[in-house]
C-alpha cells in the first residue's frame, strides 16, 4: 500500500463516525430544525474533507435510527425542503458520543505530543 | 438552468443502478433539493455569477454523481429498513417455524391484512369518483385543473400507502414526495403527470386494493375465528355445554378427551395463520413496490 492509499484509508475510517457526531452536534447546537443545505453550509469542507452529497445519506441513516426526525415543508421560494431536528434519543446519544470523543481526543493528543502520560490508558 | 441539474440527476440515476429503488428516489430527491437551493442562494448572494459558474462550484462541493452514489450505497448496506427486524441466518428449521410467535413482522403483516380493506375502500372510492368526475368535468373550463389536482392527490395517497407498507410490512418505500419542479409551467407539470406511467399504476393499485383487501380480510378473519374456536373449545364444550356442530337438527358433541387436541389444533392454526400473513405481506409488499415506486 503506498502512502497515498494509506492516507485515503485512514481518512475514510476517521470520517465514518465523525460525520454522524458532527451532524448531531450541529442540529443540537442549532436548537431549531434545519434543512440539508443549511446544515452542509455550516461545515467547512476543508476541515472535514467530505463531499456535501455524502452528508445526506448520513442524515437519512441517523433518522432511520431514531436520532433525528424530519419533515418536508414547502418553502416560499424554491423547492420544498426536508427539515431535520434532533430527537430526545439523539441528544442522549450525542452526550455519550461527546464524552467518548473527548476521551479519545485527549489520548491522541497526549500520544502525538509525545510527552503525555498514557499509562492509565494501557 | 435545470438542464445541468437534470444531467447531473440522470448521471446519478445511472450510477445508482442496482440499488434499492427507494434509495434511488431518496438520493435523487436529496440531490435535487440541494442543487436547486444552493443555486438559488448563490445567485442571490453573488448576482454577478452566471448560473453555469455557480452550478460548477456547487456541484464540485456536492461531489460527482459517482461519489454521491457510492455514499448512498455504503449507508444502505449498513442499515435495515425501519421496523424490519434483522434476519438471522443461522436459525434452525423448528426455530424458524416456532419463531413466528414472537416475530413482530408476522403480527404487523396480519394487522395490515385487516387494515387493507379499510384503506382499499377509501382508495377505491377516491380513485373511481375522481376519475368519473374528471371525465364529466372535462368539457368544462375547470375540467383540466380538476383532473390535475386529482392526479396530485393520487401521488400524495401513494406516499401515504408507502409509509403504511414500510411500517407494517417492512418493505423500504420512498420517504419523501416526488420532487415538483419550480421552473415548469402548470401545463408542463400537468403533462408530465399524465404521461408518467406511475400515476396510472398508482390509480390501478388504488382500485385493486379494495378487492384484495376484502380477500385478505375475509381469509384472515375466518382463520382467526377458527383459531379462537380451537383455543376456547374447552370452555365452549365442557363448561357451557355447547355442541361442536348442529347438523339437521342433531347436536354433535365431542368426547371429553378431545379437549387437548382441539386446543392444539387452534395453536397450530395460529402458527399457520401467522406464517401465511407474513407470506401475504411479502407478496403484497412486492406488488406495492412495483406499482407505487418509480423505477
Amino acid at each position: 500500500m503506498n502512502s497515498d492509499e494509506a492516507n485515503k484509508k485512514f481518512l475514510k475510517e476517521l470520517k465514518s463516525g465523525t460525520v454522524s457526531l458532527v451532524l448531531l452536534g450541529i442540529l443540537d447546537g442549532a436548537g431549531e430544525p434545519m434543512y440539508g443545505y443549511e446544515i452542509t453550509k455550516g461545515i467547512d469542507p476543508g476541515l472535514l474533507d467530505i463531499k456535501q452529497g455524502a452528508l445526506y445519506p448520513v442524515l437519512r441513516s441517523l433518522e432511520r435510527s431514531g436520532l433525528l426526525s424530519s419533515a418536508v415543508e414547502p418553502s416560499s421560494a424554491g423547492p420544498p425542503r426536508r427539515y431535520y431536528r434532533i430527537t430526545e434519543a439523539g441528544r442522549e446519544t450525542l452526550a455519550s458520543w461527546r464524552s467518548a470523543w473527548n476521551r479519545t481526543a485527549k489520548l491522541v493528543d497526549s500520544v502525538l505530543k509525545g510527552k503525555g502520560d498514557v499509562s492509565e490508558n494501557r | 438552468m435545470s438542464q445541468r441539474i437534470d444531467e447531473y440527476l440522470a448521471r446519478l440515476r445511472s450510477a445508482l443502478k442496482g440499488t434499492d429503488r427507494a434509495t434511488k428516489q431518496d438520493a435523487l430527491a436529496d440531490a435535487e433539493e440541494h442543487l436547486r437551493t444552493a443555486l438559488e442562494q448563490a445567485l442571490q448572494d453573488h448576482p454577478e455569477l452566471t448560473e453555469h459558474q455557480a452550478l460548477e462550484a456547487i456541484m464540485e462541493e456536492y461531489g460527482t454523481p459517482e461519489e454521491t452514489a457510492a455514499a448512498y450505497r455504503e449507508i444502505e448496506e449498513r442499515t435495515q429498513p425501519a421496523f424490519a427486524p434483522q434476519r438471522s441466518e443461522h436459525r434452525s428449521v423448528t426455530g424458524r417455524i416456532l419463531g413466528v410467535f414472537i416475530d413482530p413482522r408476522a403480527y404487523a403483516a396480519l394487522l395490515y391484512m385487516f387494515f387493507a380493506m379499510i384503506t382499499g375502500i377509501i382508495y377505491f372510492t377516491w380513485a373511481v369518483s375522481g376519475i368519473s368526475m374528471s371525465a364529466g368535468f372535462i368539457i368544462m373550463i375547470f375540467g383540466i385543473p380538476f383532473f390535475g389536482l386529482f392526479l396530485l392527490s393520487v401521488q400524495g395517497l401513494a406516499l401515504v400507502e408507502g409509509r403504511i407498507i414500510e411500517a407494517l410490512l417492512g418493505v423500504r418505500m420512498p420517504r419523501r414526495p416526488i420532487f415538483s419542479r419550480k421552473d415548469l409551467a402548470m401545463w408542463e407539470k400537468f403533462k408530465s403527470l399524465v404521461k408518467d406511467r406511475r400515476t396510472w399504476l398508482t390509480l390501478l393499485y388504488m382500485v385493486i386494493l379494495m378487492p384484495l383487501g376484502i380477500v385478505y380480510f375475509t381469509l384472515f378473519l375466518t382463520l382467526l375465528v377458527l383459531v379462537l374456536y380451537g383455543l376456547a373449545s374447552p370452555v365452549l364444550f365442557y363448561w357451557l355445554d355447547l355442541p361442536l356442530a348442529h347438523i339437521n337438527g342433531v347436536d354433535i358433541f365431542l368426547p371429553g378427551w378431545y379437549a387437548p387436541l382441539t386446543v392444539l389444533a387452534g395453536i397450530l392454526l395460529l402458527m399457520l395463520t401467522l406464517h401465511l400473513a407474513k407470506g401475504f405481506g411479502w407478496l403484497h409488499g412486492r406488488l406495492a413496490k412495483a406499482m407505487l415506486v418509480k423505477d
